[in-house]
């Protein structure tokens, strides 16, 4: 491999990883703008989604590479399946965990959230064990440019990337119109932007918080589900790894916009694949960490959001 | 005497346990001594989260510095440039302190202009990159275009980590084979800790620090400089965890990255919560009722449910594991006590009175006595007394837009010495604004603001009221679960010298200071009428209470100029009468300047002597109280066509 190809193999790469972070950093950024909740235990949604997706893979029978009839019946059931699961996950989460502090100190339902972290964590540890899980080859892998485009070339992509983006892209349009053309999504935003405004205006802001981590936990959980098929592997440990990265993704993103969780989510795909390839896949936390830092610290706003104003 | 015996009983049950420990067999000191390293960490974490209210996420960074600092000087083995230079123990114990306390600030100096959940996941990036550091730090090749600038430096021991770190040495004490020494020798240092912490909090810095953790901008515009203040909070809980740190080195001989995971922020974190974030007996609490829970009450259930689980013939029960439940644990824990009990087991529970005084009508509260001429403070007589001629608060085209809107456009104001000027308005005019702007709230686009010919622009709020110009807020803002007297003794932070090292030696000066302090506190709420409820919360006041007490505060910082945003709002007219008398008494006396936004006309016109009108963010009028009256804009713009009628009306009868 000569150096561009392995720069266009890692930008690939760093696309599709990006395209998963930036499903969990939506997540996050809903919540945050919605309740100000830095919802710590949404990484671990995602990680438990994986397991969930497989969870319901073994229920239908489905142990290798689906056939074409498969893909298109049993995948999207799968997806719906495990996305309403982690949704209802979500929402218990927040019903359970934050609904009882709305009105205390902010750093109270942080707390609470690493406490729910921890659980969910241990839950999958001691549901699957500590050893990674193999997550069945479901998608048919094919090396695109060698068996269907017939060029031989260092660079590999497979319909497992397309699978990761066409996956993607759909729901990012999903969640863009629900939330910019719905009755729910003004009601989010509404109430996003002042809560006691969108109360007076009869919005029912108990159940706009539980759209919003429904819609959270159900896009978590696509994540998962993606990252299972694309990876084949599942850790009880990488909902806190991914939660981090996603959530890196959603400030320089600017939390609370939409647009910028995407934009955020791929700098970071981009940013740790590059990382991995040029300086070390050990330093990449810690490079993926300074970032985080530096933009909380010189860019609060981050790249898209808008500036905060202070409600003194 | 009663009082005295418990600690006395248990200082000596402190004493005696190791030997009880080795009559009977039962060996745990070494166990019970890393508890009190784990226990010492919490105390010092208590400072930063307790204290200072600031959420640290990444406190175990602070304890891998203080173990590593110890390792590297004082192991003889490492490939590192320190390598055969083992130091001494009982040197490198100061200097990890030291080096964890820097380090302390260099995370703390960033995360100083971010929010508090901001905050909360900078220094967890912290505690991650940290120990990805050490781990990478071992084998260090740096190379350049062929050409090999470093080669294989190994800096901390990598993944292996330090192994062996040496040991303390007395002459006469052996601290190789008996855990008995280091029972001490972590009981010292915890109790010297302990001690020094007690002091910390009934400072100067310790009531700067809870005022931070109260409101933040409430405590900038009472003289409290949030940036020193929170990086003191940092510094010293970072050096705590550095002797913890060093201690825990040199007590296992050898020390691995892996030591110093987030989990270990999160188990201290719960110490403090659980225990009652604050409290130094709810920490000690929490700490010692985790490292139970986790050391002996897990693995003896476990033993427990697996006899039941044999017994009763259920296999799930007998081999279950409840040790590998530890962190699920320690997550319900945080997730229990954050929703049952939010300020922890030995924590205050808020607002627990008998009778919410709030809930009093404000008529029916014991009637405040009329401010007297004697009860001013001799004190604050001879601070506040100034005599140089000239404005005492000159500002000159103040101009702040909002994005598109214009808040303030070229306002002037000039405030004579000793002269009482209203600022009048509709809502929305700029008022608030402009006290903002002149106390360095907020930055103004242009314009000059000079206190006694000096420039104030650029300056801090809290530079801004030591040079002495105090205010109130439009809605009140108190520490509000800081004692009546703490809020006042607040106030006299900027006046006050005391400095770390004097808040724990506590020498004869800084006795006498804070003596003098509560002196003076106690005198001026008895004269503003809050005398006897030094030690009620703040929280707990009624209403009209809490405006005066906000006013005392301000009063506190010996300020030449007072802002007083809407004083009267929300009082009954009695209330407002005595507020009042009060006002003008401390112009009549003091010869203070007062700078006075309200809404209620009657009180600003019998006590202005000059009074300007805003509208919109412009100057629309300034005059004498009569002239204001008959203004025709003003008229137009706020008081109303009514209001002249209703002024005649009222004077009428009388």
């Amino acid at each position: 491999m000569n150096w561009w190809e392995v720069l266009v193999q890692q930008t690939i790469n760093g696309l599709t990883r990006g395209a998963v972070f930036a499903l969990i950093a939506m997540g996050y950024t809903m919540v945050y703008g919605i309740i100000e909740l830095i919802n710590f235990a949404h990484g671990d949604v995602f990680m438990l989604g994986l397991f969930i997706s497989l969870f319901w893979f073994t229920l239908l029978g489905v142990t290798k590479t689906l056939s074409l009839a498969g893909l298109v019946t049993l995948l999207p059931l799968v997806f719906v399946l495990t996305m309403l699961t982690t949704a209802a996950l979500n929402v218990a989460i927040d019903r359970v965990a934050y609904r009882p502090l709305r009105r205390s100190p902010r750093l109270a339902p942080l707390i609470t959230a690493i406490g729910v972290s921890f659980m969910l964590e241990n839950v999958a540890l001691l549901w699957k064990g500590p050893a990674p899980i193999a997550y069945p080859d479901v998608f048919p892998s094919v090396d695109i440019l060698r068996e269907w485009v017939g060029v031989d070339s260092a660079i590999f992509v497979t319909t497992k990337d397309v699978l990761v983006i066409a996956a993607t892209i759909p729901l990012m349009i999903a969640l863009h119109y629900f939330v910019t053309r719905t009755r729910w999504g003004k009601a989010m935003r509404a109430t996003a932007q002042d809560r006691e405004t969108a109360q007076a205006m009869g919005i029912d802001v108990e159940r706009t918080i539980l759209v919003t981590f429904f819609v959270g936990g159900a896009l978590a959980g696509a994540a998962g589900l993606i990252q299972g098929m694309y990876y084949n592997i599942g850790m009880w440990w990488m909902g806190y790894q991914a939660g981090l990265r996603a959530f890196t993704a959603a400030v320089l993103g600017g939390i609370g916009s939409m647009g910028g969780a995407a934009l955020g989510g791929l700098v970071i795909g981009f940013l740790s694949a590059w990382s991995d390839q040029y300086i070390s896949a050990r330093w990449t936390n810690a490079i993926v960490f300074s970032i985080l830092i530096l933009v909380l610290v010189f860019r609060p706003h981050g790249l898209l959001g808008e500036r905060a104003v202070d409600k003194a | 005497m009663k009082r005295a015996l418990g600690p006395a009983l248990l200082v000596v049950a402190l004493l005696l346990y190791p030997f009880l420990d080795r009559a009977l067999g039962f060996q745990t000191v070494h166990a019970v001594s890393d508890g009190m390293i784990y226990v010492l960490l919490a105390l010092g974490l208590n400072i930063v989260v307790g204290y200072a209210g600031l959420l640290d996420l990444g406190y175990a960074a602070f304890f891998a510095i203080g173990a590593y600092a110890m390792a590297l000087l004082n192991s003889p083995v490492l490939g590192s440039p320190l390598y055969g230079h083992a130091w001494s123990f009982w040197l490198c114990i100061w200097i990890a302190a030291a080096v964890s306390a820097l380090l302390g600030v260099a995370i703390g100096a960033p995360t100083l202009r971010v929010r508090g959940d901001y905050l909360a996941i900078i220094t967890l990036g912290f505690g991650e990159i940290i120990p990805v550091a050490i781990r990478n730090l071992g084998d260090i090749t740096i190379d350049i275009g062929g050409w090999r600038l470093v080669e294989r430096l190994n800096l901390t021991g990598g993944e292996n980590g330090v192994n062996p770190v040496g040991r303390p040495y007395l002459p006469g004490v052996p601290f190789e084979t008996d855990p008995t020494p280091w029972y001490f020798l972590i009981l010292i240092i915890g109790a010297a800790s302990l001690w020094a912490m007690n002091r910390l909090r009934d400072s100067r810095l310790g009531r700067a620090w809870m005022a931070i953790r109260e409101d933040e901008t409430a405590a900038d515009c009472t003289g409290v400089n949030p940036i020193s203040t929170k990086l003191l909070a940092f510094a010293l809980g970072a050096s705590f965890s550095g002797f913890a740190g060093s201690v825990y080195a040199a007590k296992l001989t050898a020390i691995t990255p892996g030591a110093f995971e987030f989990q270990v922020s999160i188990m201290l974190l719960c110490m403090v919560v659980l225990g009652g974030a604050g409290s130094l007996r709810g920490v000690i609490l929490g700490g010692m009722l985790i490292t139970i829970f986790d050391r002996v009450v897990l693995s003896q259930s476990t033993s427990l449910v697996r006899w039941l689980g044999r017994t009763t013939g259920v296999p799930l029960l007998a081999s279950l594991d409840l040790t590998l439940w530890r962190w699920f644990f320690f997550g319900l824990g945080l997730v229990l006590v954050m929703l049952l009990r939010p300020q922890g087991l030995a924590g205050r529970r808020r607002g627990a009175t008998t009778l919410a005084p709030a809930e009093v009508e404000p008529v029916a509260a014991e009637p405040s006595a009329p401010p007297r001429v004697e009860a001013i403070p001799e004190w604050l007589r001879e601070r506040v007394a100034s005599t140089s001629a000239g404005p005492i608060l000159e500002v000159r085209g103040l101009t702040k837009r909002f994005g598109g809107v214009v808040a303030l456009n070229e306002v002037d104001l000039v405030v004579p010495r000793g002269a009482i000027i209203g600022l009048i308005g509709p809502n929305g005019a700029g008022k608030t604004t402009f006290f903002n702007a002149v106390t360095g709230l907020v930055r103004a686009d242009s314009g000059r603001v000079a206190f006694e010919g000096a420039s104030l622009v650029g300056l801090r709020p809290n530079a801004i009221v030591a040079r002495g110009i105090a205010r109130t807020f439009q809605s009140i803002r108190l520490f509000p679960e800081m004692t009546v007297l703490e809020n006042v003794l607040v106030g006299e932070h900027c006046r006050l010298r005391a400095t770390v090292y004097g808040a724990v030696r506590r020498p004869p000066s800084v006795r006498a200071e804070e003596h003098r302090a509560r002196e003076r506190g106690r005198a001026l709420l008895a004269f503003v009428g809050l005398g006897g409820k030094e030690d009620d919360r703040a929280r707990n006041l009624p209403y009209g209470d809490q405006r005066r007490l906000e006013i005392a505060r301000a009063l506190a910082t010996e300020p030449k100029v007072l802002l007083l945003d809407e004083p009267t709002a929300g009082m009954n007219p009695r209330e407002t009468e005595t507020l009042t008398d009060l006002i003008g008494l401390l112009r009549r006396e003091l010869a203070l300047s007062v700078l006075l936004i309200e809404h209620d006309m009657e009180v600003v016109m019998r006590i202005s002597d000059r009074i300007t009108v805003l509208d919109y963010g412009t100057r629309i009028a300034e005059g004498t109280p009569a002239e204001i009256q008959r203004h025709p804009r003003v008229i137009e713009a706020y008081l109303g066509t009514g209001y002249e009628q209703e002024l005649a009306g009222r004077d009428a009868p009388r």
